[in-house]
């Protein structure tokens, strides 16, 4: 008997009451973006499974992205970084205003594109 | 009969005649990335598309952005009270100047300025105005400053894009050379611009990702053999065999008669009935029989196999009754069951089996769309 796939993420635009599912963390980022250009609307994540558990750290960004660091290689997805911080309660579009001013302040880099780590 | 991928059906080209068994586009072109980066130029380099609406951009310096394809436009409104198209590109070192602006949340300037060196254009696109440094040389000891050459205006403004009208609606082309817009719009240009459509203002836009190609829900929208067995509640009021799909050199116009009429107050048109048109490639505006007011859809391509539909509402006043926030509701219902059928079909045309569908003798609408995607693959 098959099972159902239940996807890792779930992205809903509350205004529109549109959602979309996706196993891509950075898929969450995209479909912002995407949704984001033509509404300007913020979305949320109404569903996160994540590998692993959650950061217990501090709320703060860089503490968050450095306590993901050490299950990835190569910087963590910026996708996961939003999932973990709507556990926090900030929409995608804030997680991602939030890590540019982190970013200015030198304190994160992206190894690659749409990955970060902490410095 | 449909042709399998069983190694002993060949494509073809699609027929020109719909009896023809290869009347519809080999399924390559719904499910191929090559083809989805074809297009953008292919289609959406060489036709008019839709940019956006006159409405939102009511004063001089008015903007919004849009992307259509890999192209970042601004639309402005200038100081003459024109609209007008150029590419998000700054003529000195060819960095994007202004954030993304959707055209719910339009943007207002005196002037557009590329943030990385300061240059500044007028809402003509002119160059308006230059830092000193590049007047003066004073850090190029190979340099006098007199012999800087001055910037001319004309010659370093942005990028102009061909946009023109119908009604409020600006369509926009990439195109050096394009077709005017009446050719491509044909009658379908004298039957809005006949219509009040400036006095109503969007009210809503309602952005969904659909996982089919762009193409399967054009195909989908542009007949309604399916809608007996998918969309009851909606059908219940309609006189389905007198409907009348009519087809247009880029346009074609679906007519659906309702069982009961209804009172002109509840149309925004003079025929008694709702009236779907949908302009090649990937625009539709929806005049529903039964609400004062208009909708539109632009149905823009993510991928090969995932496209957004943009749909935005029309009514007198933005702030909705209930009885239009219902209606709004209702439409949502029919796009979630589209989005059913078209995603269903999608998951069978990447499964890989089938080589060339077939149309139906009723669905010379798709059989249209499916000639000018071939026609603009071959342009």
């Amino acid at each position: 008997m098959s099972q159902h796939h239940q996807p890792a993420f779930t992205i809903a635009c509350e205004a529109c009451g549109v959602d979309t599912d996706t196993d891509s963390a950075n898929e969450i980022v995209a479909f912002y973006r995407r949704h984001h250009r033509q509404t300007g609307h913020d979305v949320v994540l109404t569903r996160a499974d994540l590998e692993f558990d959650l950061p217990v750290a501090d709320d703060d960004l860089e503490s968050v992205v450095a306590e993901l660091e050490a299950h990835y290689d190569d910087g963590v997805p910026i996708g996961v970084v939003a999932a973990v911080m709507s556990e926090r309660g900030y929409a995608v579009g804030e997680t991602l205003e939030e890590i540019d001013d982190v970013r200015m302040t030198g304190a994160l880099y992206e190894p690659r594109d749409d990955h970060l780590a902490a410095v | 009969m449909t042709r399998w991928n069983n190694g002993l059906d060949e494509v073809e080209a699609v027929s020109p005649d719909i009896t023809d068994e290869t009347n519809a586009l080999p399924a390559q072109y719904f499910t191929d990335p090559d083809v989805h980066e074809m297009e953008k130029e292919a289609v959406f380099g060489q036709y008019w598309v839709y940019a956006g609406h006159v409405n939102c951009i009511p004063e001089p310096g008015d903007y919004f952005t849009r992307t259509i394809g890999d192209r970042e436009i601004i639309v402005v409104r200038n100081h003459e009270g024109d609209v007008q198209a150029f590419y998000n590109v700054c003529a000195h070192r060819g960095s994007a100047m202004v954030e993304e602006t959707p055209m719910t949340d339009p943007g207002s300037a005196s002037r557009i300025q590329c943030p990385y060196h300061l240059w500044t254009y007028d809402l003509d696109g002119d160059l308006a105005s230059t830092p000193r440094s590049f007047e003066e040389a004073r850090l190029n000891p190979d340099l006098e400053d007199e012999d800087v050459p001055e910037l001319d205006a004309e010659e370093n403004a942005l990028m102009e894009v061909h946009s023109d009208r119908i009604g409020p609606f600006v369509f926009v082309n990439f195109d050096e050379e394009p077709m005017s817009l009446d050719e491509q719009a044909g009658k379908m240009k004298s039957e809005l611009e006949a219509l009040p459509l400036e006095e109503y203002q969007l009210a809503r836009r309602i952005v969904s990702e659909v996982e089919c190609n762009w193409k399967v829900f054009g195909g989908n929208y542009s007949e309604c053999d399916h809608c007996q067995a998918n969309h009851q509640d909606w059908v219940r009021d309609l006189e389905l065999l007198e409907s009348e799909l009519e087809v247009n050199d880029y346009h074609w116009v679906l007519h659906y008669q309702h069982k009961e009429d209804v009172d002109d107050e509840m149309r925004i048109h003079e025929e008694h009935e709702a009236k779907f048109y949908y302009f090649w490639p990937n625009f539709t505006v929806n005049m529903y029989g039964t609400a004062d007011g208009y909708g539109t859809y632009i149905i823009d391509p993510i991928d090969e196999g995932r496209f957004q539909l943009v749909a935005d509402y029309y009514f007198e006043d933005p702030d909705l009754s209930e009885e239009e926030a219902e209606f709004v509701r209702t439409s949502r219902q029919l796009q979630e069951e589209d989005f059913e059928l078209v995603e269903r079909q999608q998951r069978g045309l990447d499964s890989g089996a089938i080589a060339q569908a077939q149309l139906g003798p009723n669905e010379h609408t798709v059989h249209k769309l499916h000639r000018l995607a071939q026609e603009a693959y071959e342009a």
